[in-house]
């Protein structure tokens, strides 16, 4: 905490040292009073390395007037809510090195409010190679962090209502088709919203920057018994590839498509069927996704008599959306569905997850 | 094992009237008689005061205010509630850390599960 009254022995020291600087500086201590930046200097060689220099905008920063700045110590801004271990690291650095660490610390101006910045110090060697000052320097970045929790927060709510607005569009319909429509229908129309949501609460989660292949499939297939631990239905073999946000929705809606044909007629229909999903990046210059969904053990499929909402959206919606090529295959051993498709490099971005 | 409970009564809080007419049918055809919907805070602690409430379904944000006084209210007269929300769920007060969620859009069968899980754990600490 600054002292008033009487001065101490540093302050007194700082004040005698500073029109040395003034002088020796020359426009570098002029450049220094004017830059945008917050910057001190402190001396080392004077007991308990007090502040010796303070420019202007430290002072506009922080609320103090430059008497109450000069003969402190550097760490004089730091308080309760000020991370230990970068409190630690910084004043480490103080005995010899640098710090340039990227780490935001929450300092506390004269009037007790915080101030979020990114610090960085370093010695000031003269041409002996001994160390003459300490610079300190303060990248203010409170803005920057309040804007961020506002996109957050927005970002949350937009996601919400997103939400709220599926459930509404749920309800409007399980009333208007309650008693008009047949269950099955009704059912099918509630599954391809869920899936819908389903996609949207990943994507949100990410801040709609991508979802990974692994977990769409996941989350689509859950309601189907994946991870139900009474049945090994499905197995899946392949990374968590990133997928945009188109291509994430797109695969959403593909997978519920394929399940729900499953469950209907394919091997999700008795007890022993089983569904295998791999898929693998073919990188080069152009890297394509090639993946497969096996079905077995369910009864024999054969082709459907008329193209309904379900194959129109796999083949219609991975070939001119995703300009994929999709082949559905029927056979006697249970469905196929083989999808090959461009993956740009931006899409692509592997990531793990925990 | 059959989750649902026949006869019990429910609370149902929720703003949004379409909704809460889904929820309705929804609650209806798992067996339960359901009390309201409520729309508001006081019109549900209201509801509370009248007695005879086994369980409830809250909205989290009833047109901008907030649920949790009602959970309060309930958690005080040892009455399990399952959440419905759009939120995400990370976003619950500390206080509510642990509480049932049910992320809307959902199936009857969820809502079954819910209630059937809040109604399970209030026995076993009754």
């Amino acid at each position: 905490m600054p002292k008033s009254g009487v001065k101490s022995m540093g302050q007194k020291a700082a004040e005698n040292h500073i029109a040395a600087v003034r002088e020796a500086g020359g426009p570098f201590v002029t450049a220094a009073d004017r830059t945008r930046m917050p910057m001190l200097f402190s001396d080392p060689n004077l007991p308990g390395n007090p502040i010796i220099y303070a420019n202007e905008s430290f002072l506009t920063l922080t609320g103090y007037d430059r008497e109450e700045v000069l003969g402190q110590s550097s760490d004089f801004l730091m308080g309760p809510e000020t991370d230990p271990d970068a409190r630690t690291q910084i004043e480490a650095s103080f005995s010899g090195g640098f710090y340039d660490g990227h780490a935001e610390i929450r300092y506390y101006r004269k009037n007790r409010s915080t101030f979020w910045a990114v610090v960085f110090n370093g010695p000031v060697l003269d041409a002996r190679g001994d160390v003459t000052h300490h610079f300190v320097s303060f990248l203010d970045v409170t803005g920057r962090r309040e804007e961020e929790r506002h996109l957050r927060l927005l970002l949350n709510e937009l996601n919400h209502r997103t939400q709220n607005t599926l459930a509404t569009v749920q309800a409007i319909a399980l009333q208007t088709l309650h008693g008009v429509a047949d269950d099955s229908a009704v059912e099918l129309f509630e599954s391809r919203i869920l899936a819908l949501s389903e996609a949207h609460r990943l994507l949100g989660k990410e801040n709609w920057e991508g979802a990974g292949l692994r977990e769409v499939i996941t989350s689509i297939l859950e309601p189907f018994g994946l991870n139900d631990g009474r049945h090994d239905r499905f197995s899946l073999d392949g990374e968590n590839v990133r997928l945009r946000p188109k291509t994430a929705l797109t695969f959403a809606m593909v997978f519920q498509e394929l399940a729900t044909n499953a469950a209907k007629y394919g091997a999700l229909i008795n007890g022993t069927g089983h569904v295998h999903i791999a898929w693998h990046v073919e990188l080069g210059a152009q890297g394509r996704l090639q993946l497969h969904w096996r079905e077995s053990g369910g009864p024999p499929v054969r082709p459907p008599s008329h193209k309904g909402f379900g194959s129109q959206l796999i083949e219609r919606g991975l070939a001119k959306e995703l300009k994929g090529e999709v082949s559905l295959d029927y056979g006697a051993a249970g469905v196929a569905c083989h999808i090959d498709m461009p993956l740009p490099r931006e899409d692509r971005r592997r990531e793990s997850y925990g | 094992m059959d989750s649902t409970l026949p006869d019990r009564r429910v609370l149902l809080v929720e703003d949004e009237m379409m909704v809460a007419g889904m929820l309705e049918r929804m609650l209806t055809g798992l067996g339960y008689a359901v009390v309201g919907p409520a729309i508001a805070v006081d019109e549900a602690i209201e509801m509370i005061d009248d007695g005879g409430i086994d369980v409830a379904v809250l909205d989290i944000n009833l047109d901008g205010q907030m649920s949790y006084p009602v959970a309060d209210e309930l958690t005080n007269r040892g009455i399990p509630f399952v959440f419905a929300t759009g939120y995400g769920g990370g976003d619950l007060p500390n206080a509510y850390e642990g509480c049932s969620i049910l992320k809307k859009p959902f199936r009857r069968s969820g809502l079954g599960d819910a209630l059937a899980g809040v109604l399970n754990g209030h026995g076993s600490i009754a």
